[in-house]
């Protein structure tokens, strides 16, 4: 009897979670009665959240400039269909696979005060931990940074990337607006500085900002962005591939990307 | 000995349960689809046709009624029901081509999963690192309980598919209605 009366108490107090999870299985409406729905205000709360239509409002940034940033848009898109994918290409096949991942990786390590200053402006301590063993590691065991050990060292393996813009953004300064940099593409007002302040930390224009524009130093930086131009022209093409409208379509991947960063 | 006041424990053993119950799934029905699709990119030898044995592994396993619904926003309920599955059909082909387009032949993705999440009843969030062509990239998957549990959603380093699309189409949607929208998808399918 006993039991009984502690099973029905079971089942009542388990009856509302046992619903909840019985009506996840209940089919989602036909798009016509989502219809019926009213708009985000008077539904948003009350809405069950399959049918919520409103979640994805969310991505915008001021674009004061659209006119003008939509025409350097185009430029660089027909500047890196003339010029910035031959070379990529050319590059892809000239120079064998791990060489190239190993140039990259050799670019990457040299740009560890980027990643070192920055996180010690965002107070991250740990991380300044992690990139100076990262950098220590891959320079001598990955020599010269051309392989990447520190892949294998758990701790050391999926360290997030710091850059200027992101120090700027934990910092509680917004992007202002969108701004589509001539050649570097997408950008903003915040993210620009950021650019600025990443090209004088990294080691790799230090040379060029010293001794001026030699070509045997012109061939550094030029080699760090050919180095990067396969992975960067990949991203372009993800991100504006099959959009309605290409312009749109970056300047969301954009901002969602940056927020992103900025959350790590 | 009386069991009696532990029972109050039961719901919260039972919900616990039932989060647990709803990841699992979530994360069996991912795990099906990955490998699914990597056993097609596997077989296939180019690009047109991976995207030919894609297609019906992904009209399995991702629900492109809820895709297509979620991208256009509250401007869906203006549709007619014709131009609901004229946009349905030409935004799951526009996704497929899109999603097919990342794979290049004979090279394989490691996925690693993370702990899955429950953000609301009936919708799981999976995030996963992806290791592909020498570069570390998250991807988050969201699935929700439908018709079974599919994925509704793909957040490849913080950008939403959904997202993507919501703003082209909000921008198509406020210059000529649902019309606009269907035109300017049709145009992008015909265009690769």
């Amino acid at each position: 009897m006993k039991l009984q009366t502690s099973l029905l108490l079971l089942a009542v107090t388990a009856a509302p979670f046992l619903t909840s999870c019985a009506s996840r299985a209940a089919k989602q409406p036909a798009p016509a009665a989502s219809a019926t729905v009213g708009d985000k205000k008077s539904d948003g709360k009350s809405a069950k959240s399959t049918e919520d239509l409103d979640e994805y409002d969310a991505v915008s940034i001021a674009d004061p400039l659209e006119p003008l940033n939509r025409a350097t848009f185009w430029l660089n898109d027909g500047l890196y269909t003339v010029l910035f994918r031959p070379i990529s290409k050319g590059y892809e096949f000239v120079i064998p696979k791990p060489v190239r991942t190993g140039i990259f990786n050799i670019f990457e390590n040299v740009k560890f005060p980027v990643r070192l200053v920055n996180n010690t402006l965002q107070g991250n301590f740990k991380r300044v931990g992690q990139e100076t063993g990262k950098f220590l590691v891959n320079t001598t065991a990955g020599v010269g940074g051309f392989g990447r050990p520190s892949d294998h060292i758990p701790a050391l393996a999926d360290v997030p990337d710091a850059d200027t813009g992101q120090t700027l953004a934990k910092w509680g300064v917004g992007h202002g607006i969108y701004i589509v940099l001539p050649v570097l593409g997408p950008s903003s007002l915040r993210d620009t500085v950021g650019v600025a302040g990443d090209y004088a930390l990294n080691p790799v224009n230090w040379v060029s900002i010293i001794y001026g524009g030699y070509s045997w130093i012109i061939a550094i930086p030029s080699t760090n962005t050919v180095r990067a131009l396969p992975s960067q022209m990949g991203i372009y093409d993800a991100a504006t591939k099959n959009a309605l409208d290409r312009y749109l379509a970056a300047r969301t991947a954009y901002i969602q990307y940056r927020r992103e960063a900025a959350s790590k | 000995m009386n069991l009696r006041p532990l029972l109050f424990l039961a719901p919260v053993i039972l919900l616990h349960g039932m989060a647990c119950a709803a990841t699992t799934q979530a994360e069996k029905r991912l795990q099906t689809a990955v490998n699914e699709v990597l056993a097609a990119a596997d077989r296939a030898s180019n690009l047109d046709a991976l995207q030919a044995s894609l297609r019906p592994i992904l009209l399995k396993h991702i629900s492109f009624d809820a895709m297509t619904r979620r991208a256009v926003g509250p401007g869906w309920r203006q549709f007619t029901k014709d131009e609901q599955k004229k946009a349905t059909e030409l935004f799951t082909t526009l996704i497929i081509r899109s999603y097919s387009s990342k794979f290049t032949p004979g090279e394989r993705p490691v996925i690693t999963f993370k702990t899955a999440t429950e953000p609301a009843p009936g919708r799981v969030e999976i995030p996963t690192t992806l290791l592909y062509q020498g570069g570390h990239y998250s991807v988050t998957y969201r699935l929700e309980d439908s018709e079974g549990w599919r994925i509704t959603d793909v957040v490849i380093e913080g950008v939403s598919l959904i997202a993507n699309y919501r703003t082209q189409f909000d921008a198509q949607f406020k210059k000529g209605g649902a019309n606009a929208v269907v035109d300017a998808l049709s145009q992008s399918v015909a265009n690769p």
